[in-house]
């Protein structure tokens, strides 16, 4: 009964350097802000004070947290590598709903928290309407958060989940070799971030450069470069891409749409040994564009068939934009794809489940573990007419142990249980089948439009506060992979 | 070049055993066309001449069959097992259509073969209306066919399926503990058969009183004792239990319900035993009935909490009799469900995929691959906490081994994989989401009516023909366990 007046000092030590990390993230969240700030100041759009008094307020938290946790010394253990990504995913947009709610002060505590999650999740889906006549610096501010969640997200799968053995996401370390200590997490995720930021800041330079060239203005490139990069979705106009109609813009989109769903260690190595070969070696890269590809010419050939379009070229256009925005998870729209015959959005939504590249910025189960989940059923049909065969599965040549395809099994069993549960829970409160179940889908993948009341030619506001606490919910838990958040709730986690 | 000569007789020779087993199939299923034959002369309901040509031709076939094969002697091998299961569900509707055919004008093969095949696999979907007014010889016999799927199912789930080795279906035979020959079917089969069969009848011969009782017609009682053990749904009226108004006849139609979903073996060993101790061990009864009558006092809260029913207690009658006829895949309704908040009839969609007992003549993946599959979430949050700790998976006390679990994964993943991909193909021959998406649950979980267009208050007759086979082809897979269809038609299965 003595023992829990010990137990404040032990806990601070414990925790210390967790609080220090996560107070020096919440402080470089709170300088990013400057980017809006310098562009409102110039472009003198009437959001300048927002911003201001966001980041002295963001700088502030973290710099308190950050004092606060200064004295006690102390390495990061794996364990807290899920309460400090928890943290990041779930504070961090309570940060960036402030110059959102500062600007726009109709809009609610919810619908902001889910928007800033949104744009962190690299989801975009969206509450707001009247993009086109927003202060630009607040789309600047949401496309920011979506190419910032991005570089987020790619140390996460890259670095940090397959150290914390969620979800089978070892099986994606295939092109970092070399010995991994399981302690200590800082070095090895420092030395990955860097080399994957570069590519990824490139990337994102010649995407802007590309869409200035093909008509965009300055501004709206460099939104819409970090949108597609993250895979995110979020656009300065209503219409999305439908604004431009322009088919050399929506071509540019496809080719950086396709190369942000590969992986960006791949990319990372093609740059370094100045290659190609890495893609072919990749086991997931040909997949990714067969998928993505093959099923948009499905869907123009569906598309002109049904007489959706009348030309093949017209279908041919509409579908490779579409198809390849929404199984890439990225969510940009030139058209309101929901009113095509039900088949062809509801094939986009299945694809965005698992088309794009685990180590991409994009949503969903990834490539690899449909990869394994499809081998696995094959060699169930072998085992069961020769049962005494052992047949290893492999991926990309190599054997990939059993725990692994629990791992990614036990992924997917979840994943699927958490899309019924709550596309069940949505309809509980109201919606319509359609709408709920393409919500949670949409969301769970971080791809954004759902079909429905929340199809891409409306928004998440029509939502109710408790529905779109779910639909929030469901952005994390796509984001982090289920398990990362989810472990953190249980009591043996906390045990010991 | 040459070879292809000798090929013929050992073929022959392979194929006899099967074929003269087959044969003799087909034989007692001619005969049993003898029990709605007796019925229309007595009743003389006008469809004698149906049953006459019917029974001569299935009686031919079967012996022209069993004549040819009959000299070639040999033992059934295991191989041989998933050739009969198939052949057997595949060609007896066929031979099933002939009485429907030939009675009822206007019936094309597509539509009769779906009724047949429904009925044997004990589905219950139905492409007829007008059911009052057909020959009452007809009614009894579609529901004979869901009594005899029933007989078919048990011991192809306690018996046969763990032997072929099926989708995880060893998990099953906890209760048969004997050592088993893994290259002879016959003496075991033979043996679990007759135990089950009288467990079967005598349950039989229980509801048809207790319905007679408590005030259905002789025939009713005979007609509906049939389709609620076989848990398939047919009726011999379109309002179906709504025909009668009667809360007592839905109170026993509940119980028996209720009684078919649990394990047909666990029933066995309590009648043999003279106590309830084995259904206290079955590791599913307890569950099986919990999730039923949880989900039914669930939906009753629901749907007085939405107004549709003004009493609670009125609520409370039509939930549960609703919830536990689409939980147990029976498929009857005492209203039309279809109406209720779209939550109500997803829950009870969704629960009809694994409410059922294995070895019970429900259908779904069964709540023992449920159970195994959540066990194995969980143990998955337990490996991400403790890396090295080893945690088996137990059911009923006793570890389940890996290629079992995989076998159980892999089943769900080709479960999955089949109910998209078949409403996904139903949605791009025109038919919208829901009746798409609840047309495939309800037949691959061999339940019934689903919702939309092919709601309790209409029938799958509004179908194309592409679709109707679609969904004959969605209930064979599911009640042969999909591995036991799917594996023939692999190249490997024919080699050597």
């Amino acid at each position: 009964m003595l023992q829990p007046l010990r137990a404040p000092l032990s806990v601070l030590a414990r925790y210390a350097p967790l609080a220090q990390t996560f107070a020096l993230i919440v402080m470089i969240f709170g300088l990013s802000l400057a980017l809006p700030a310098v562009i409102a100041h110039f472009l003198g759009d009437g959001a300048e004070t927002a911003y201001d008094e966001a980041l002295a307020g963001t700088f502030a938290c973290g710099a308190l947290l950050w004092l606060a946790a200064r004295g006690h010394q102390g390495e990061l253990q794996v364990r807290d590598g899920f309460l400090l990504v928890a943290l990041a995913w779930t504070v961090l947009p309570a940060f960036a709903t402030v110059p959102l709610l500062l600007v726009l002060p109709e809009l609610s505590f919810t619908d902001a928290y889910f928007e800033a999650v949104s744009g962190l999740t690299t989801s975009g889906a969206t509450t707001l309407s009247d993009l086109d006549k927003l202060p630009p610096s607040i789309n600047v501010w949401r496309t920011q958060l979506v190419w910032m969640g991005g570089m987020g997200v790619m140390v996460l799968a890259v670095a940090i989940l397959p150290l914390l053995g969620v979800g089978g996401a070892q099986i994606f370390k295939a092109e970092t070799p070399g010995p991994m200590k399981d302690t200590k997490l800082t070095p090895r995720i420092t030395e990955t971030a860097k080399g994957l930021w570069g590519v990824y800041f490139g990337l994102t330079f010649a995407c802007i450069v590309s869409f200035r060239l093909a008509g965009m203005t300055w501004l709206d490139a460099l939104i819409h470069a970090f949108s597609t990069m993250g895979l995110g979705g979020f656009s300065s106009h209503d219409a999305s891409f439908g604004y431009w109609d322009s088919p050399v813009i929506e071509a540019v989109t496809i080719v950086f749409m396709l190369a942000a769903s590969l992986n960006f260690a791949t990319h990372f190595v093609a740059v370094r040994r100045r290659s190609l070969l890495p893609y072919a070696r990749d086991p997931e890269a040909g997949m990714v564009m067969l998928a993505m590809l093959g099923s948009a010419l499905v869907i123009t050939l569906y598309l002109w068939w049904s007489a959706t379009y009348p030309s093949f070229w017209t279908a041919l256009r509409f579908s490779a934009f579409n198809v390849v925005s929404i199984a890439s998870t990225t969510g940009f729209a030139n058209t309101d794809f929901a009113l095509w015959p039900i088949f062809a959005p509801l094939w986009m939504l299945y694809l965005s489940c698992f088309a794009t590249s685990s180590g991409s910025t994009g949503g969903g189960m990834k490539m690899i573990r449909a990869l394994v989940l499809l081998k696995q059923s094959f060699r169930e049909f072998t085992r069961i007419i020769h049962p005494r065969a052992m047949v290893p599965l492999k991926i990309g040549g190599h054997a990939v142990e059993n725990n692994l395809i629990f791992a990614v099994l036990a992924f997917t069993l979840v994943y699927g249980a958490t899309m019924v549960g709550m596309s069940l829970l949505l309809t509980a409160t109201g919606l319509d089948f359609i709408t709920a179940f393409s919500a949670v889908a949409a969301c769970i993948n971080n791809m954004g439009p759902g079909l429905g009341q929340v199809g891409p030619a409306t928004t998440y506001a029509v939502l109710t506060d408790f529905q779109t606490w779910v639909c929030t919910t469901a952005m994390l838990l796509g984001r982090l992979e289920l398990f990362t958040l989810l472990v953190v709730f249980t009591p043996a986690f906390w045990r010991k | 070049m040459l070879r292809d000569f000798r090929v013929p007789i050992p073929v022959l020779a392979r194929f006899a055993p099967l074929a003269s087993t087959f044969g003799l199939i087909v034989v007692m299923f001619g005969l049993s066309i003898l029990v709605p034959l007796v019925v229309s002369h007595v009743l003389g309901d006008g469809a004698e001449g149906a049953y006459d040509e019917a029974v001569a031709i299935t009686l031919v076939a079967g012996a022209v069959l069993w004549l040819a094969s009959r000299r070639y002697s040999g033992e059934l091998q295991v191989r041989d097992g998933f050739l009969l299961v198939a052949a057997v569900y595949l060609v007896l509707p066929i031979f099933a259509t002939l009485p429907l055919m030939l009675q009822i004008e206007g019936l094309s093969f597509t539509d009769a073969y779906f009724e047949a095949a429904s009925g044997f696999t004990a589905s219950g979907a139905s492409v007829l209306s007008d059911l009052d007014r057909l020959p009452a010889s007809i009614n009894l016999w579609r529901a004979q066919l869901i009594w005899m799927g029933g007989m078919g199912v048990v011991v192809l789930a306690v018996a046969i399926l763990p032997l072929l080795g099926v989708g995880g279906s060893q998990v099953f035979k906890a209760e048969t503990p004997t050592p088993m020959k893994d290259t002879k079917l016959t003496p075991r089969i033979t043996e679990t058969a007759k135990g089950l069969w009288r467990v079967y009848l005598l349950l039989t011969v229980a509801c048809g009183v207790a319905y007679w009782l408590a005030g259905m017609s002789a025939m009713d009682a005979v007609i509906h004792a049939f389709t609620t053990i076989g848990l398939g749904g047919f009726s011999s009226h379109d309002a179906s239990f709504g025909y009668w108004n009667s809360p007592l006849i839905e109170a026993v139609a509940i119980v028996f319900m209720l009684i078919a979903s649990i394990n047909f073996a666990t029933h066995f060993l309590v009648l043999r035993q003279r106590a309830l101790a084995p259904y206290a061990r079955d590791p599913e009864a307890g569950l099986v009935v919990l999730a039923m009558l949880g989900s039914a006092i669930l939906v009753a809260v629901f749907l007085f909490g939405h107004g549709v029913y003004d009493t609670f207690p009125t609520a409370l009658r039509y939930a549960t009799f609703n919830v536990v006829s689409i939980a147990s895949t029976t498929g009857y309704s005492n209203t039309d469900f279809g109406l209720w908040p779209i939550f109500a009839p997803l829950w009870m969609l969704y629960l009809c995929c694994f409410a059922s007992s294995s070895g019970s003549t429900g259908g779904g993946i069964k709540m023992i691959r449920a159970l195994v599959l959540l066990k194995q979430s969980l143990r998955e949050f337990t490996r991400i906490v403790h890396p090295r700790a080893v945690a088996p998976l137990r059911i009923g006390g006793n570890p389940v081994s890996n290629s079992l679990i995989f076998a159980v994964l892999a089943y769900m993943l080709v479960y999955g994989l089949t109910m998209v991909g078949l409403s996904l193909l139903l949605t791009a021959t025109g038919l919208d989401f829901i009746t798409a998406f609840s047309a495939v649950t309800a037949c691959i979980n061999n339940m019934g009516p689903g919702l939309g267009q092919v709601g309790p208050a209409t029938t799958y007759a509004v179908l194309t023909d592409f679709q109707t086979w679609l969904c004959t082809i969605a209930m064979l897979l599911g009640r042969l366990e999909l591995f036991t269809l799917l594996v023939v038609f692999t190249p490997a299965f024919w080699r050597k």
